[in-house]
């Protein structure tokens, strides 16, 4: 089990797991930080600045730094709102609403802490596949590659032409389908769509990926490769006869199983 | 062979010594970069024919940078006794008459530009004596250029041939190694380097020795020592020309490192842009290998090690420590926050020590004399010398090597000979982009880690670019932070945002569009930049327009409110003019405007349609007369039409 430690957040003694980060221990405690590049299921990556707090105590270096990033140790005071703090984080706002003039969310997340005007240029690109939303958090990449594994998009190019897409911006065999990306976009720039018998994931050059049928029911419900996905990894294997069904007629089996199995018509063993 | 004990070494010493200093002339030519832009391939190739066609005996071969870069290319030549002579431009053309001289037992002394009496390798047991003689030349110290500098990091270079081990050998190299690895335990090895006060020359100038025993507390099956060689800031040479010249000092300091700190392997990290230094240094891994200095039980020894080299693709990002690490691993070179540093968590996760190239060139002196001996060359705290490129606008560029707390003014102006054409020297820029222009009036700034800092600028890997009256300090910012929007990796907003954000207000002042709430602006992103950057690119990536706005901000005030560019470079604020006294009717400049902006005619008077001048400058640099000017906010009076040029001018 992991070290149990006391670190001060703004003045406020608070306990932790040793090497938590700081933001996490934040979000718990419901003390307000503003981010856009952090989730708990993913490495901390330290690339949107937001989450800035100041070290003021403590065995490391002093000063301001990413709490996403600042790991938990005895004895470590931050403070999480200083002039300083506010007035570069202002900046950085203002550099968001230019980046991602699309944003709601971002727009939203700005106002909260004031800041409802940019003094820079915006970006409009009339053909962006991510609607002048992206604020290039790397949440997505991340997470088809850490996660998923399959690292379907990346970043392409570098410094203010950076983008993220598929490789050559051709649609992508080894794309899933799974919509994690879109899950875990915090500007909703993300854009994919179910037709018929395919997932056009439309954000991502097109892609498309087969939707698997149910059996039963007719219908599309889930990413072909994201169903062969989840069946390869069940341990005990899955059922034959719950393969490929949708949520709904797999419930609606399993409980007609049960009421037989209560009314005594099949013993629990048959199948 | 393979060197496995000190006579084995010795023996090869004495078979360096004998192509040092062979019983027949000793005809160098200088082979870096430098030396084959100036011609000197061409330089070596003629004497070659030469000295067959007229049967000369003599050895001739091939060396490194002797530092001088206006002076190339650089022929060095030792009679037998006498001293070592270094000839300077020297054209193919000349290549004839050397070979009759020498055959003749004699040199060309209209060449020569100084001489070599002694030489201190400073690792060898003593300095190397030549001769004396040549009452006519200087010695290579007395010329200005050199007097004030002292070579520890250059100790060979332009010497010795740099694709041969034994010379290596015989100026004392390797016996360093021999040293730590059979007299010294790993302790030992980081007490010297700690007692000797090295920072490391990357430019960040953190104690090589502590992070040498941060890396060697760690405990690990696997550890990397890595030599970053991915110089990029614009106008800096100074590791180009240490690989190039004398590759084999790098690998001894790391072989030394990787002893110390208890490393199997070594990567050395070049930007592929330097094909020569990956050749030579390709070349002393393979010689070293062969030697038994590399590889296996080297010197008998328990200890192993092997050097690889892996190149960079052109991303000056990746010369940071995490990005760079992130590329030899195969990923796209982004850094990503420390701590955890690379000496916890490095290459693949194993405990890595990197070092830039001059950091390592000065590991194996440090150890053969001594970190004591170290100590006492610069001043405190800052130990040692430094490389500098001293390069832009100056009289002598070249690399100079000096004890760090040497000022400014010694480098610039007594070095460097100050401006070219005795025009006013106003700045000079350390650091490269991620450092600061320093005006004339701070020039009594001693160069060294600190005192950079004070001033707003860094130390960085050692350029020091020279501008003058002619350079627009708007301009200068503006070109460092064109450099530093193109090479930011895009991962963290300020950086990848923030930068290109002051870039287009900087070309909105040079363009003449510039507010005074635009200074405002451009100061606040550019403390906002600094202080929430991720990595280090992005956190100096601001310091030339912070330097600037803080010595020059009457440059950008005239900018902004008289639309006029003192310096006279940025094209939407001047003007080209044509002064008619001077006018001679010749049609140059018309025939040669791009946009047929020149209204004239054979023996006509000259006139420049403002509207659709573009500004190039094409007609002021054809003009065989002088007659066209170039000016800021100001005019001079013109005929409103073509007009016959006055009779007898």
């Amino acid at each position: 089990m992991k070290k149990t430690v006391r670190i001060k957040i703004n003045g406020k003694t608070y306990e932790a797991e040793e090497g938590e980060s700081i933001l996490s221990v934040c979000n718990r405690e419901n003390i307000d930080i503003p981010n856009l590049c952090f989730n708990e299921a993913l490495a901390p990556y330290g690339a949107c600045r937001l989450c800035m707090v100041e070290v003021v105590n403590g065995p490391g270096k002093k000063g301001m730094t990413t709490s996403c990033t600042l790991e938990a140790v005895e004895g470590l005071e931050v403070v999480t709102d200083t002039e300083q703090i506010v007035k570069y984080r202002n900046v950085l706002f203002e550099l968001y609403l230019a980046q991602a003039p699309n944003s709601e969310e971002i727009k939203e997340m700005a106002a909260k802490y004031g800041v409802t005007k940019t003094r820079f240029a915006k970006k409009a690109k009339p053909l962006d596949p991510l609607g002048n939303k992206c604020v290039l958090c790397g949440q997505c990449v991340r997470v088809c590659d850490e996660i998923m594994g399959t690292a379907a998009i990346n970043y392409i190019g570098r410094g203010f032409h950076t983008k993220i897409n598929t490789p050559y911006l051709e649609k992508n065999d080894a794309c899933m389908g799974c919509g994690a990306c879109a899950e875990v976009c915090p500007t909703g720039a993300i854009q994919m769509e179910d037709i018929y018998d395919k997932r056009i994931m439309k954000s991502w050059s097109g892609t498309e990926v087969k939707l698997k049928k149910c059996k039963s029911c007719g219908r599309y419900f889930a990413p072909e490769p994201i169903a062969e996905f989840a069946y390869a990894k069940l341990d005990p294997e899955i059922k034959e006869e719950l393969k490929d069904l949708c949520p709904d007629c797999r419930r609606k089996l399993l409980s007609r199983k049960e009421i037989l199995i209560s009314q005594g018509e099949v013993s629990k063993n048959e199948d | 062979m393979k060197i496995k004990t000190l006579q084995d070494l010795e023996n090869v010493r004495k078979a360096g010594i004998k192509k040092l200093f062979p019983d027949k002339p000793r005809i160098a030519v200088g082979l870096a970069t430098c030396g084959i832009a100036a011609g000197g391939q061409d330089v070596y190739e003629a004497l070659e024919t030469a000295l067959k066609k007229k049967g000369v005996n003599a050895f001739l071969t091939k060396t490194g940078c002797f530092g001088i870069c206006n002076e190339e290319p650089l022929v060095n030549i030792a009679m037998p006794g006498k001293p070592l002579v270094i000839l300077h431009k020297v054209q193919k053309e000349d290549a004839e008459s050397i070979a009759e001289k020498v055959a003749k037992g004699k040199l060309p002394e209209e060449k020569a530009l100084c001489k070599i009496e002694e030489w201190d390798h400073i690792t060898s047991e003593k300095p190397f004596f030549y001769g004396k003689g040549y009452e006519n030349i200087p010695l290579w110290n007395e010329i200005p250029y050199f007097k004030p500098q002292k070579k520890v990091v250059l100790r060979d270079a332009g010497i010795i041939n740099p694709e041969d081990i034994e010379e290596y050998i015989a100026v004392g190299g390797y016996s360093a190694v021999y040293k730590a690895l059979t007299k010294m335990t790993p302790d030992e090895v980081v007490e010297e380097v700690k007692k000797s006060g090295l920072r490391g020359r990357g430019g960040a100038g953190f104690p090589t020795g502590l992070k040498w025993e941060f890396t060697k507390k760690e405990k690990s099956d696997v550890k990397y020592v890595i030599c970053n060689a991915d110089e990029g800031d614009p106008g800096a040479y100074m590791n180009r020309n240490e690989m190039e010249s004398d590759p084999h000092m790098v690998i001894e300091g790391m072989i030394i490192g990787a002893y110390a700190i208890g490393a199997s392997e070594g990567f050395i990290y070049v930007r592929a842009e330097y094909p020569l230094a990956i050749e030579r240094l390709k070349l002393a891994i393979k010689q070293a290998k062969e030697y038994g200095l590399l590889g296996e039980h080297i010197f008998g020894t328990e200890f192993s090690f092997d050097i690889r080299i892996a190149t960079g693709a052109g991303a000056f990002v990746c010369g940071e420590e995490t990005a760079l690490i992130a590329s030899i691993e195969g990923k796209p070179g982004r850094p990503r926050p420390r701590p955890p540093f690379p000496a916890q968590k490095g290459l693949w996760e194993k405990p890595t020590n990197i070092n830039n190239v001059e950091t390592w060139c000065n590991i194996a002196p440090i150890i053969k004399k001594g970190g004591e001996w170290f100590s006492r060359i610069g001043i405190e705290r800052n130990t040692g010398t430094k490389v500098f490129s001293l390069v832009g606008k100056v009289n002598k560029v070249g690399l100079v090597e000096v004890p760090l707390g040497t000022t400014i003014n010694e480098i610039v102006c007594h070095i460097g000979g100050c401006g070219i054409k005795s025009k006013e020297i106003k700045a000079v820029q350390t650091g490269g982009p991620s450092g600061g222009c320093i005006p004339r009036n701070l020039f009594d700034t001693p160069i060294d880690y600190d005192h950079l800092k004070e001033v707003g600028s860094i130390m960085g890997s050692g350029g020091l670019v020279v501008m003058d009256e002619d350079t627009c300090m708007v301009d200068t910012a503006k070109y460092f932070l064109s450099f530093t929007v193109d090479e930011s990796c895009g991962k963290c907003v300020p950086c990848r945002e923030g930068l290109k954000r002051m870039y287009d207000i900087l070309e909105k002042i040079t363009d003449g569009r510039g507010t005074e709430e635009d200074l405002g602006i451009l100061d606040e992103l550019a403390h906002t930049i600094k202080a929430t950057s991720l990595c280090g690119l992005g956190q100096t990536a601001p310091n030339p327009v912070i330097t600037t706005i803080k010595y020059f901000k009457d440059e950008y005030m005239e900018h902004i409110k008289n639309k006029v560019c003192p310096a006279r470079v940025c094209r939407a604020l001047i003007d080209y003019f044509i002064v008619p006294d001077k006018c001679k009717g010749c049609t140059i400049c018309a025939k040669n405007c791009p946009v047929g902006a020149i209204d004239g005619g054979p023996g006509l008077i000259h006139i420049i349609d403002q509207s659709k001048c573009i500004a190039c400058g094409t007609c002021m640099d054809v003009c065989p007369f002088d007659a066209v000017v170039k000016l800021s906010g100001e005019k001079i009076d013109t005929p409103d039409k073509p007009i016959p040029v006055k009779k007898g001018r």
